[in-house]
């Protein structure tokens, strides 16, 4: 199935819900949650649930994270990964998801915070998901719709609807092995466990990506460790700290749940972005018609 | 010299590695932990045969004159779609190839098992396909660029029924095409430690007179720590549209 659904259309859709903006819903809301219809981010109150049962494991002894995840609002997050006031009817004030530093702001360079303000005031036509391209690193983790964790031997594997994008994260300790030079959407992800935590290291992303929908961003030299942390049977505590020494001044960190979808026989669709969006002809068939106005 | 020796080992490693086929068993493939054969690795086709299919040697099985059994106003339809390749081909506009197609790129793919679900992740375009081990029906009203995949083991073959096709992919840069009623049966068989046979049966009685089939070797990348990199069709297309605009 083809989600006839371009992302801009997405983010004002869910952007106009009214509950944007406030709290993070409780771990139980969410899509998938009882009451949680498709695409809807805890929308409707959902009924009381049993408490959460403990760590499902694999045969090794691992948290067997097998499933599918959503990781909810995370105060408006998707939108602003940081602190942030009211921008528009539809984009209102949210806290974001940023625990470190306490002040819940990306600690951005002064020219990097400036280019941040620009591509917010000028230049969101150039936000990457209006492209269809794959939404990075830790961006990924927190896009609508949820996303699917598999386990098969010595790796974790997480597909997403959007975009029908994936992360293959080896678990086998292993080093990185790309040269400086390569660059990539979902960079390179190595991973081990320390307990019950999966820790994921991800390097040689690019700076094609964005944090959120409202500009900001990272260079090429963005280095991010996760934490993936089982605490029961339906919540993982997800953390991200972002490292990046071309943009910002210190490191900093996010953090949220990933609550499970318990939604039965729920199964990833297949989201076809470029396959909906004509914006990629205007490129292709106009360029220097349609891109070239854009110019002016 | 040096070649020469090269050449003595892979004779050697050939005779070797084929023995027990010619002593006619067949490879019979490691277990996953839960008892699968065990297909998991990068995947890739040698010689992608996505120009015309019917042009690449011994590809197309059945029939054995290895045409594809077009209906008449199905064959006006396809040279149609030949002459206009350029623009047309859905992998020109970057929209998801379909299935036998992606398999037969020249772009590797991983394959990961787990006890209920078999997954395919492609290099190409960053796309995924999940084959579901105990779902046994197709969804209804609904159809899928990529189809919906339910697989099940017949002996040590992964045999995948794939349908609720939409008719937007062509089979090959060519113009082979299908309709919406379009349904593949593929099957991935272990022939070795490091070949996979990849069988698929193409029926589509609004397109087709009868169904055909075909027959290829994918080859695993055997380089330590080896890894999927990303073919990004639409960013790349950006850019190269944007350097055109630049001049």
């Amino acid at each position: 199935m083809t989600r006839l659904l371009s992302p801009i259309a997405a983010v004002l859709a869910i952007a106009a819900l009214p509950m944007f903006g406030q709290p993070p819903a409780a771990p139980e809301g969410g899509r998938g949650g009882p009451g949680g219809g498709r695409g809807g981010f805890g929308r409707g109150r959902s009924p009381a649930l049993p408490p959460p049962g403990p760590t499902p494991r694999m045969a090794d002894g691992k948290p067997n994270m097998t499933g599918y995840w959503n990781a909810g609002m995370n105060g408006g997050a998707v939108f602003e990964v940081q602190k942030h006031p009211r921008r528009s009817q539809s984009l209102p004030a949210g806290d974001g998801a940023i625990v470190d530093p306490p002040d819940g702001l990306i600690p951005y360079q002064p020219w990097a915070a400036e280019k941040a303000k620009d591509n917010f005031e000028h230049h969101l036509a150039d936000e990457p998901e209006l492209h269809c391209y794959m939404s990075g690193v830790p961006k990924q983790i927190y896009v609508q719709f949820g996303f699917q964790i598999l386990q098969p031997p010595g790796y974790i594997v997480m597909n997403w609807e959007f975009m029908h994008s994936y992360r293959i994260i080896p678990t086998d300790s292993r080093e990185h092995t790309l040269g400086p030079n390569v660059h990539l959407f979902e960079g390179d992800s190595v991973g081990h466990w320390e307990g019950d935590t999966l820790v994921v290291d991800t390097t040689n992303l690019n700076d094609r990506t964005w944090f959120d929908t409202a500009g900001d961003f990272h260079s090429d030299q963005l280095h991010v460790v996760e934490r993936f942390t089982m605490v029961n049977d339906r919540t993982i505590n997800y953390e991200a700290t972002m490292d990046d020494s071309k943009v910002f001044t210190k490191p900093w960190k996010i953090a949220m749940p990933l609550m499970r979808n318990l939604q039965p026989n729920y199964e990833i669709m297949e989201f076809g972005c470029i396959e909906g969006n004509q914006d990629l002809h205007h490129y292709l068939q106009e360029a220097g018609g349609k891109a070239a106005e854009k110019k002016k | 010299m040096k070649r020469r020796c090269t050449v003595i080992l892979l004779a050697a490693a050939a005779v070797w590695t084929f023995a027990p086929l010619a002593a006619g068993q067949a490879y019979t493939a490691p277990r996953t932990p839960d008892g699968q054969p065990d297909l998991q690795g990068i995947w890739e086709i040698r010689n992608s045969p996505d120009k015309d299919i019917e042009k690449a040697k011994g590809l197309i099985v059945e029939p054995k004159n290895g045409k594809i059994p077009y209906q008449p106003a199905a064959l006006a339809q396809k040279k149609q779609n030949e002459k206009n390749s350029a623009k047309a081909d859905p992998l020109n506009s970057c929209y998801m190839p379909g299935v036998p197609r992606i398999n037969l790129l020249e772009y590797p793919f991983q394959i990961f098992q787990t006890p209920g679900q078999i997954a395919i992740a492609y290099e190409y375009i960053h796309n995924f396909r999940n084959i579901y081990l105990n779902r046994k029906q197709h969804m209804e009203g609904i159809d899928f660029w990529q189809g919906d995949s339910l697989g099940h083991w017949e002996g040590d073959t992964l045999v995948v029924d794939v349908g609720d096709f939409n008719d937007q992919t062509w089979f090959d840069k060519a113009g082979d095409f299908h309709s919406d009623e379009l349904h593949v049966t593929e099957a991935y068989t272990r022939t070795g430690a490091d070949t996979l046979k990849y069988e698929a049966t193409i029926e589509d009685p609004k397109t087709f007179t009868m169904p055909w089939k075909i027959s290829a070797t994918l080859y695993r990348n055997t380089k330590p720590n080896a890894r999927l990199l990303e073919y990004e069709c639409h960013y790349l297309a950006e850019q190269a549209a944007a350097k055109k605009e630049g001049k």
